[in-house]
């Protein structure tokens, strides 16, 4: 049983992962906490069912979730968080807050307040290893998560713009000083975070077979635990402290019962870090 | 030119009122208050009610009205906000002076509207809202839904008698609904002789059950109760089926919408649950209230929407029969004796709480079909005294 609840935890992990992934980065350039982030998870949710109802093909579905979000985050930047920057942080939060708050409400002026399923025939067939069972969903997060953080990683240590998307994370002043478009790599930064988000909320819509426009509630708040828990800015930091809080939760419902909210614990991880290790598990 | 217009006027006036036909135009319209959730993460079950309220209240005024007038629903959004709700009965209470009001929501805004509808002497009649507080607040409020208590044990009844489960692992959403339902479903089926083998809470709003029903693998297994809205019971059921459990699966009330056959997909297919509505009841009322419904709002009608008509119909009835005065209204509604309600045959109501019998359904084909209807009276008759 442990070992299926290892499985269940990093599925849910992967998701995690992927969604606070475009919060530690955008934190990582901007030194701002962008709780949009969770409306553009939840934009990428309905752009991929719209997008699959179109087409019927999950790949295109899930570049038009991609895209939709891209230009959710770009849009963010362009008019909220660019023009703010140099205000107190507090200016931005606040400002960052609303933007969530208010597109939730667009979401469901616009699709509706009840969720909507989100049915697709994925091709896969379970997996099983011994006595554990992979099921086909879980298959396809974590096989999609795994690709695109690959991508990542080989973008950020093997192309010039991820070097300099690294460089403006660690210092934009001096990055700026040496004649980087920081401006570009900012919004390099915000599309592809938001990208990642896009992609999370279609496979959590997918996973759960429900899109609502509250959906990016949970993952919103969580996701701001899950960062600083890797070391706010960190992005290997953002995938483990996801994967630790997947498993965590799982194994503490599913093995020791403990009668506390699931949803709890990622904040207790927090405040055990801001105590502890102030800088997260693999901040510097 | 100008008598020409004044008597065309005239004449349309007279038109109109004719057509009208109604003598009511003569008097104002009798007022009935209503709350629901209209906006927020409850909107959906908000919107059914609103719907059912205001098909209740067509019928009525195509009827004739009540005495002869005609019925207006004065409607308020809660957004399942208890200040929202608040402010919203002193305003039925005050501004819109209405002579009865039919709550379309839930447990919180029903309990702290309760004692307000109370104070100022104000009939209330609760659709769907199961806490047992509700009730309690004063002598006119009357529910139309089941205590938990009451459903808990109708469901052990279907889960042990009829579905003869043996083994049963019971999931239950910690609120006040989970709570007391799982509570009287496990000492019902405890007496009926079945053993509990797995008791697992979750919270509201619960969406990955994966570590909740690995827990259940490997163990013999005939049914697994949940206490859920349809949310968590659509990933409850999608993810028991993923996993391969192959126990049947009994819901309540909670899971009772389209939305569940939607959400749960394939995996619907044979889960039962305990609700009011009898989609296969014959009785004409049933079927037309259904038709109506389906037209109105575009999908099938559920238990809230079912139960919140009752409750407009069951306050007019008051209405009707007592006048516009509270204490005959109270009096009226006391003294229905099996009324034919859309929700089943009341027999009557005892301290506000309803007794009628509660139907079991079960997913057949992608639809919801009638499975059993429990009528034991020990098991249906609300625990007050």
């Amino acid at each position: 049983m442990l070992a299926q609840q290892l499985v269940n935890g990093l599925t849910v992990g992967s998701l995690y992962a992927l969604m606070a992934l475009g919060l530690t980065m955008v934190y990582g350039v901007l030194r701002v906490l962008h709780i949009a982030h969770a409306a553009v998870f939840t934009l990428g949710a309905y752009a991929g069912l719209a997008g699959f109802g179109l087409t019927g093909s999950f790949w295109l579905a899930l570049a038009a979730a991609m895209l939709a979000a891209v230009a959710a985050g770009l849009a963010m930047e362009r008019w909220v968080y660019w023009p703010l920057l140099g205000q107190p942080p507090i200016a931005t939060l606040i400002a960052s807050i609303g933007l969530f708050i208010g597109l939730e409400e667009v979401y469901r002026i616009v699709a509706g307040p009840q969720p909507y399923a989100f049915q697709v025939p994925l091709g896969l067939g379970d997996v099983r290893l011994g006595p554990v069972l992979v099921t086909a969903p879980q298959l396809l997060v974590m096989l999609v998560t795994a690709v695109l953080l690959g991508a990542l990683w080989l973008f950020l240590t093997h192309t010039a713009l991820g070097l300099a998307l690294r460089a403006v994370s660690q210092d934009r002043d001096m990055a700026a000083a040496c004649a980087m478009n920081v401006r570009t790599v900012v919004r390099l930064n915000f599309a592809l975070g938001s990208a990642l988000a896009g992609a999370a909320g279609m496979l959590v819509g997918i996973y759960y077979n429900s899109v609502s426009p509250t959906m990016g509630d949970i993952a919103g708040y969580k996701g701001l635990a899950i960062i600083v828990l890797g070391g706010l800015g960190s992005i290997p930091g953002t995938v483990l402290g996801g994967l630790v809080v997947g498993v965590a939760e799982t194994l503490l419902i599913g093995i020791v019962e403990v009668p506390f909210p699931r949803d709890a614990w990622a904040f207790l991880a927090m405040i055990a870090v801001f105590l502890l290790r102030p800088q997260g598990l693999l901040g510097r | 030119m100008n008598r020409w217009t004044t008597l065309g006027v005239s004449v349309l006036v007279v038109l109109a009122l004719g057509m009208g036909g109604l003598p009511a135009a003569a008097q104002d319209p009798i007022k009935i208050g209503f709350f629901a959730p209209l906006t927020g993460f409850a909107a959906a079950d908000g919107a059914s009610a609103r719907h059912s309220a205001e098909i209740a209240v067509e019928e009525i005024n195509a009827a004739g009205g009540l005495r002869g007038r005609s019925v207006e629903l004065v409607v308020y959004d809660d957004r399942h906000n208890s200040n929202e709700a608040v402010a919203l009965a002193n305003k039925l209470v005050e501004r819109d002076r209405v002579v009865g009001v039919v709550s379309g929501s839930y447990s919180m805004p029903s309990r702290v509207t309760a004692p307000i509808f109370a104070r100022a002497g104000v009939p209330m009649v609760v659709g769907y809202a199961v806490h047992p507080d509700v009730t309690k607040a004063g002598s006119c409020i009357f529910r139309n839904g089941y205590l938990g208590q009451v459903e808990g044990g109708a469901a052990a009844e279907s889960a042990v008698t009829r579905q003869k489960a043996r083994r049963i692992a019971v999931l239950t959403v910690d609120n006040d609904f989970g709570r007391v339902t799982s509570a009287a479903f496990i000492e019902r089926a405890r007496r009926l002789g079945a053993e509990i083998v797995s008791e697992q809470v979750f919270k509201l709003g619960e969406k990955e059950f994966g570590p909740y029903l690995t827990r259940l693998q490997g163990q013999p297994l005939d049914l697994i109760f949940h206490t859920s809205y349809y949310n968590e019971g659509a990933q409850i059921v999608r993810k028991a089926r993923e996993l391969g459990l192959t126990a049947a699966l009994e819901g309540t009330e909670g899971i009772d919408s389209p939305k569940f056959l939607e959400l749960a997909g394939p995996a619907a297919e044979g889960v039962t649950f305990t609700t009011n509505l009898n989609r296969d009841d014959p009785r004409p009322e049933v079927q037309s209230f259904l038709k109506k419904y389906q037209a109105k709002a575009g999908v099938g009608a559920d238990m809230v929407g079912a139960s919140t008509y009752d409750a407009v119909k069951i306050l007019a009835h008051g209405i009707q029969e007592g006048g516009t005065e509270a204490r005959a209204i109270c009096q009226a509604i006391a003294n229905l004796r099996d009324y034919p309600a859309v929700t089943g045959r009341i027999v009557r109501f005892t301290k506000g709480e309803v007794t009628k019998p509660v139907q079991v359904q079960i997913v057949r084909d992608g639809k919801i079909r009638s499975f059993a209807t429990i009528d034991n009276p020990e098991v249906i008759t609300p625990p007050v005294q």
